[in-house]
């Protein structure tokens, strides 16, 4: 047959992996799928998917695909829906504070961007409003912070905050939330640096003054 | 082959469609062959304010699906033989055309004209991924208010993930005198924020509601500020270096001489 398949399956430790390939439109992907499944019914009914790949879907593709699957064809998709997110939880709290991984972001992060790292972030640029940096370790920015910025964002106290000019929208080390004052108040005229103290965030310049 | 160029801003109402009417009229003045598209289907304005309303037979959905050809579409402007529109669909939704049938206009466009500008709905839905997908170039227009301000960066950073870098900055609707007082934001910290380059900054004028009432671009009036501050980007768009104007210079002639005197605080 000189007929190419779109779609691939693939037999992995937590289930099926299912390969969309790229170049395909979405209509001869279902036609394939569907001509798959019909062939070998029974085998794959209650089959356990891991996963739908394919770079090329968008989101209610990908969702339409699985609700093909799961009607039609009784297979189980539930693990598939959520991301291992349960797994992370019960991770310990960040230590590597001192001394620990570390992801550097060059750029401008702008409104309705965010950066979720589990470690230690630092970014060279701006963090402007409405942008979102989660670390579980420290958050250094070589630029203005204007964001929101939130550390040690599994648990660690010790964590902090810097940057050459701190002036967040809300500011989070661990679970302490501290936002900026309503109405006009003194803008930082040097870098300064976050951290808690006595249950509150504290902000203080982090160089000697002359 | 032409260049395709997106004006976009996020938020409504902070001039896009004026300033793609002014600018497609500037870049015609300057004796270019220029296209402008309204890629605001269901709300369609870029032809009011161009004036040409009337002159609809087909628009941008009938060139997509087929039910004519592009030619058909295209209208030409009242005053510039080298300005052409094509203008939206008023019954249908942003959903009539996908990214791909716009990439195909606008680059059936670009082998036509030197310049294709493309006006953008406001928002970043479907409407805006249709208008930015056969743009080579981005302009970005801000108002001197926080919230313009705030979604002009979304739209960066939007333009940035679709491969469309460095847009240029348009600030429209400033006052000089507002910003004097502080009561303004003022264009140093507008640039600091979204950090791009500055293509030029429009003074709010009233001529500009005149005109576009008229339906006619207010390039076009030699007298009015914000149709020079037009001219001038225009120019600069079509690389030449322009300085920029100094907006003092809206001050009447009363209040001159009263600072002459010394009368003014």
């Amino acid at each position: 047959m000189t007929e190419e398949n779109a779609i691939e399956f693939k037999g992995t430790k937590q289930g099926l992996s299912i390969c969309i390939k790229p170049n395909y439109d979405f209509q001869t992907i279902k036609v394939h799928l569907i001509e798959k499944l019909e062939k070998t019914q029974s085998f794959f009914k209650g089959a356990k998917i891991f996963e739908i790949k394919g770079d090329m879907l968008t989101h209610e593709e990908k969702e339409e695909l699985a609700s093909i699957m799961t009607t039609r064809y009784k297979m189980d998709i539930s693990s598939c829906e959520k991301p291992s997110k349960s797994v992370n939880s019960k991770e310990e709290v960040f230590e590597g504070i001192v001394e620990g991984k570390t992801k550097f972001v060059k750029g401008t992060i702008r409104s309705g961007q965010k950066i979720d790292y589990d470690g230690n972030v630092v970014i060279l640029g701006d963090v402007n409003p409405g942008a979102q940096i989660i670390a579980m370790g420290n958050i250094v920015v070589m630029g203005s912070l204007r964001g929101i910025a939130h550390a040690g964002s599994n648990g660690n106290t010790k964590s902090c905050v810097a940057a050459l000019y701190l002036d967040p929208t809300q500011l989070r080390i661990a679970d302490v939330i501290a936002r900026a004052p309503d109405g006009d108040y003194e803008k930082p005229n040097n870098p300064e640096l976050a951290r808690i103290k006595e249950n509150m965030v504290c902000i203080e310049p982090y160089l000697n003054k002359k | 082959m032409g260049e395709a160029i997106v004006i976009t801003s996020g938020k409504g109402g902070v001039g896009k469609t004026t300033t793609t009417a002014n600018l497609g009229t500037g870049l015609s003045q300057l004796g270019y062959k220029v296209a402008v598209i309204d890629a605001d289907i269901g709300l369609r304005n870029l032809d009011v304010v161009m004036g040409l309303e009337n002159r609809i037979v087909y628009d941008l959905v009938d060139v997509v699906e087929g039910v004519c050809r592009l030619k058909q579409a295209l209208i030409k402007d009242k005053r510039y033989e080298g300005l052409f529109l094509l203008p939206a669909a008023q019954t249908k939704d942003k959903n009539a055309v996908s990214p791909e049938q716009m990439r195909k206009l606008t680059n059936d466009l670009k082998e036509m004209f030197d310049y294709v500008l493309v006006d953008c709905p406001a928002g970043i839905e479907q409407g805006f991924k249709n208008a930015i997908a056969g743009a080579d170039k981005a302009i970005v227009v801000t108002t001197p208010e926080i919230s313009a301000v705030r979604d002009a960066d979304r739209i960066i950073g939007l333009l940035e993930a679709s491969e469309l870098r460095d847009p240029l900055l348009v600030i429209n609707r400033i006052r000089i005198d507002m910003v004097k007082r502080g009561d303004m934001m003022n264009i140093e910290d507008m640039i600091d924020i979204l950090a791009i380059d500055l293509l030029g900054v429009v003074p709010d004028d009233e001529a500009i509601v005149i005109s576009t009432n008229k339906g006619e671009p207010v390039v076009n009036e030699n007298t009015s500020l914000a149709g020079q501050a037009y001219r001038n980007i225009a120019k600069r768009i079509a690389g030449e270096n322009v300085p920029f104007m100094n907006m003092e210079s809206n001050e009447s002639f009363v209040s001159k001489l009263r600072k002459l005197f010394g009368l003014a605080k």
